[in-house]
């Protein structure tokens, strides 16, 4: 499988201020990446040198192979890219700024522009300085999709979304993926990079500290389990059980944590008349506290 | 109107060419039409003095204020048609790139596949043909103005004035284009423009009170736009020219100092 976007110990000061330390990122062609950290990391400062808005201090970047400086023109041709915080022409209506980039763009075509104006419930004939701020986004989201380019990079892209509108966004990346052209997101929400990107970069303080499959992630994690029995329960049945930890037993009611395979802890309840039994699902943000969350991160 | 950057920037321009010609009609035809109540006045010359006389730096170096070129001159081209085609000029142009970088659109218009430089010749286009188009409604009024008042003055010879107020104007467009595009700060920019027309009329003005300024004249543009009498002696094709390389040098600067740096968020 190719790379579409290759980044070789990118680095950018801001005068004594280093907002991103030597990052080393391989984003696949077709998959949805997830570029997390929180506010600050040095995510946007990162997808702002791969489109050379701004330069590296050092290192490099390539975009389908070209190099992000060098070729940029022929990069952002096949490259579409929402800003976070978008910023659009406020006194042009949704429709003729649409009409504008496309025509920036080479063209595309006005069904598909309205199939996704539609999807997202666009209001294009209003001036755009009189939406709200998650109208605004919805149309710079129409925009990152209509071009159908081959990447598409987005900073932060749900934000200000409301949460049907968040669905239907999610929608959109699944298709582009089903296309097998990549997305490359910016977040700061677990739960929508768990929802929607297949690997999972993390940079916090500009530096990249864990590349993951959300997958592996979140077979790693753990998951907090209480198991509801119709009387009480012995606290040494439950005791010592392998993968299990932080065991309360309180009447005829267990709490515990359980890492990765819960095995043990079923069938030490077996033996009991279970009830009922709740499985929290874990979200990133527990997993990263628990494996990044102190001291020095680890290395990938 | 939404083809390309060009004719984008046209589109955004239009509110404000409509109120600036508004205004530039009214003011040049207002002018024009206050011609009869001059024309007899000869003893108005008196206000001229000598040769050295302060009130030149106003009303420029005139033999006579009350015949036409003389009173068109003094009224219009020394000083009002000029500074009012700047002070769009250098509005327009110093919002072209640090406006639009201030708004934080640039970023989105930067991720489709158009080039920093295209993107900033575009602009100096839009902003050179408002200042044409501005500057042909000033001759415009100042035609119909003339008829109205049946002054006997040539239309060819008002408009080559006129033209080389547009060449002047573009010149400070493309200069607060050029600045605008080094720091991206429109404040600064206005303000950077602005001190630079003001330095520039004043080498030029000021020449027949102070002897010492006259070498600097050569470098004010204020030279190349007036010096010459366009009004009476038609545009000078080296003066014009010096202006149009003028805007040349600079669009190529403002390129070049655009393309090197970092684009604001």
């Amino acid at each position: 499988m190719s790379l579409v976007i290759q980044t070789r110990g990118l680095t950018k000061d801001y005068g004594a201020h280093r907002a991103v330390s030597g990052v080393e990122l391989e984003i696949r062609e077709g998959e949805v990446f997830g570029y997390l950290g929180p506010n600050g990391a040095g995510k946007t400062t990162t997808i702002r040198i791969l489109m050379d808005f701004i330069r590296a201090t050092s290192g490099s970047a390539e975009v389908f192979g070209l190099d992000s400086r060098a070729r940029s023109q022929d990069i952002r041709r096949r490259t579409a890219y929402l800003p976070g915080d978008v910023a659009l022409y406020d006194r042009m209506t949704g429709r003729d700024l649409l009409t504008y980039f496309a025509n920036l763009s080479g063209g595309v075509d006005p069904r598909h522009v309205d199939r996704l104006s539609e999807r997202l419930r666009c209001d294009l004939d209003q001036p755009i300085r009189s939406l709200s701020r998650g109208n605004r986004q919805k149309i710079g989201l129409v925009q990152a999709f209509m071009h159908r380019s081959e990447l598409i990079i987005m900073d932060e892209p749900s934000s200000g979304l409301d949460p049907l509108m968040q669905q239907e966004f999610y929608a959109l990346v699944e298709e582009v993926k089903a296309d097998g052209r990549t997305v490359f997101i910016s977040s700061h929400i677990m739960p929508e990079v768990e929802r929607v990107c297949d690997r999972v970069g993390i940079i916090r303080k500009g530096e990249l500290v864990a590349v993951e499959d959300v997958d592996s992630l979140k077979r790693r994690a753990f998951h907090r389990l209480e198991v509801h029995f119709s009387a009480p329960v012995p606290p040494e049945a439950f005791a010592n059980l392998p993968n299990v930890r932080d065991v309360t037993v309180q009447d005829s009611q267990v709490t515990c944590t359980a890492v990765g395979k819960p095995d043990a802890l079923i069938k030490a309840a077996a033996r009991f008349e279970v009830v009922r039994l709740v499985s929290h699902e874990p979200n990133l943000e527990d997993v990263f506290l628990s494996y990044y969350g102190d001291g020095e991160p680890d290395a990938r | 109107m939404l083809g390309n950057v060009f004719l984008k920037s046209l589109r955004d321009q239009r509110r404000p060419f409509t109120w600036w010609a508004i205004g530039l009609i009214a003011v040049t035809l207002l002018t024009v039409l206050f011609y009869p109540s001059f024309q007899d006045s000869t003893d108005l010359n008196e206000v001229l003095g000598d040769d050295n006389s302060i009130m030149r730096a106003f009303v420029g170096d005139v033999e006579d204020l009350t015949s036409p070129e003389g009173f068109l001159n003094s009224q219009l081209y020394f000083l009002l048609v000029p500074v009012l085609l700047i002070v769009f000029a250098v509005s327009a142009g110093s919002g072209a790139i640090a406006g639009e970088e201030e708004k934080g659109t640039l970023d989105l218009l930067f991720s489709h596949p158009v080039r920093r430089s295209v993107v900033v010749l575009h602009k100096l286009a839009a902003v050179v043909v408002s200042i044409l188009g501005l500057a042909f409604l000033i001759w415009a009024a100042v035609a119909v103005g003339a008829l109205m008042v049946g002054m006997d003055v040539s239309l060819v010879r008002a408009g080559e004035a006129t033209l080389s107020g547009a060449l002047l104007g573009a010149l400070f467009g493309a200069f607060g284009l050029a600045v605008g595009c080094a720091t991206g700060r429109r404040g600064t920019t206005i303000g950077v423009s602005g001190a630079a027309a003001v330095l520039g009329y004043l080498v030029n003005a000021l020449r027949p009170v102070a002897d010492a300024l006259e070498p600097a004249r050569f470098l004010s543009p204020f030279y190349y736009y007036i010096g010459a009498d366009p009004l009476v002696n038609g545009l000078d094709p080296v003066h014009a020219a010096v202006m149009v390389a003028g805007i040349a040098v600079l669009s190529l600067a403002a390129v070049a100092a655009f393309e090197r740096r970092d684009v604001a968020v």
